[in-house]
């Protein structure tokens, strides 16, 4: 038989086994694993195991948060069609598992339409996994206000006060030290009309009214504004290896731009006598779901540990890390697209609980 | 990973006696800063220094180490 062989680089691993006929080649990338232990449990020949995770995560310790012995591990890739992270993949003569019909799969999902998208950046910031970019172009401020600013030289004494009160930055004097030849203390003041918005705070704060400036748009209102000027551009980007389908962004998306489609249904159950607050689910949890509430007042008692349980992946990794096994994860469904194998279907079926 | 303590470096203060969350379920009165009645705990303060003494029970959660002000204790 020809053996495995294992290549590990810093945290990531890779076995691979080639023969005359294929390449099988297994690979998990710790980056992207949220140390939930699907793929130890999945394994139909016990080859992968979950290392302390909480102590890992919370340490920052150079370690993988699964290992796996080659010399059990078939290949057959099914802890990748299990791991809910795509950490793991296995890739048949350099083809992905995934990409084969034959194989099953985690049904999920993420998307943001760009249609709908006002590109207010607000999945960005709420993605647990910053796996979000949204690139947009906003329209130019001199085309939203347009006005008139005139600055009479020979008036203006050069004090500076306009361009102190600028709140655009617009207004610019070139300071100069004054001499008999120039009894200035100022060369010249400019206003840059890109980035003046004719709120007339200089023509206000003039002590010598050498400000004359009007502000056309509040002359004529809206009618002055072409609204395709206003608009604004913009695109959405999913790191689909980094994204666990939370639900994050579905959520707090304005618009309902962003879709997401978990594959796991489920429960998570806390039993609040037995946690002892130690923090290690709310620092593993990949989706933020689990947090230490704040009492709204003093002396009021609340839950020792908050769950928000519509960004649960119902991945389990927080049962798995509870040193005092205080939370119950449980998995009512696993949505995966079908297989002719009863192996592979008995192995899905059993990451119900 | 280990549990490893170094002696040396510790102050005594206890509070990874108290932190750990294992050892709150095995005697729930350490919880309230009064020490255990047990060996049965993972960690106690002997002396003025740490001293593990159940150290299998250990489900390398890294509590301990989060609380430590000295790098006393640590998983390795």
């Amino acid at each position: 038989m020809v053996a495995n062989t294992k290549e590990v680089i810093e945290e990531d691993i890779c076995v691979s086994r080639s023969s005359a006929d294929e390449k099988r080649e297994w690979s998990y990338k710790d980056e992207l694993c949220v140390g939930c232990g699907i793929c130890a449990d999945i394994c139909p020949v016990d080859a992968i195991e979950l290392e302390p995770i909480g102590g890992i995560v919370r340490t920052g310790a150079k370690k993988s948060k699964i290992s796996i012995d080659e010399n059990k591990c078939v290949l057959c890739g099914m802890c990748s069609v299990g791991c809910p992270a795509d950490a793991l993949d296995l890739k048949i003569d350099n083809k992905s598992i995934k990409e084969m019909d034959s194989y099953p799969k985690l049904i999920k999902s993420a998307e943001i339409d760009d249609e709908t998208c006002v590109f207010c950046k607000a999945c960005e910031t709420a993605c647990p996994r910053e796996a979000i970019t949204i690139a947009r172009s906003l329209p130019e401020r001199s085309k939203l206000v347009t006005g008139e600013i005139e600055i009479d030289k020979e008036t203006c004494i050069d004090c500076g006060i306009c361009e102190e009160m600028c709140p655009a930055d617009a207004i610019t004097l070139s300071h100069q030290i004054p001499t008999s030849a120039d009894p200035s203390v100022s060369s010249d003041i400019v206003v840059d009309k890109d980035k003046c918005v004719y709120c007339l705070i200089c023509k206000k704060s003039c002590p010598v009214d050498a400000i004359k400036a009007a502000c056309r748009t509040c002359s004529y209102g809206e009618y002055d504004l072409n609204p395709e000027d206003a608009e604004i551009e913009g695109s959405s980007f999913i790191d689909d290896d980094l994204c666990i389908n939370c639900g994050w962004c579905q959520e707090i998306c304005p618009v309902d731009a962003a879709t997401v489609k978990k594959a796991f249904k489920g429960e998570l159950n806390i039993d609040q006598d037995k946690c002892t607050t130690c923090g290690a689910c709310v620092d593993i949890c990949p989706c933020d779901v689990l947090s230490f509430p704040k009492p709204a007042d003093s002396g009021q008692i609340v839950d020792k540990v908050f769950k928000d349980e519509k960004y649960c992946i119902y991945c389990g990794a927080c049962g798995k890390v509870c040193p005092v096994e205080a939370i119950d994860v449980k998995r009512t469904d696993v949505d995966y697209t079908p297989t002719k194998s009863n192996s592979w279907k008995n192995k899905m079926e059993s990451l119900k609980s | 990973m280990e549990l490893k303590v170094n002696q040396d470096n510790c102050l005594g203060c206890g509070v990874c006696v108290v932190a750990c969350p294992v050892n709150v379920s095995i005697s729930p009165e350490v919880a309230g800063g009064h020490g255990s009645k047990t060996e049965e705990t993972i960690m106690m303060v002997e002396n003025g220094v740490i001293k593990l003494f159940s150290e299998d029970k250990c489900t390398k959660c890294g509590t301990c180490q989060v609380f430590c002000p000295v790098d006393a204790i640590w998983l390795e």
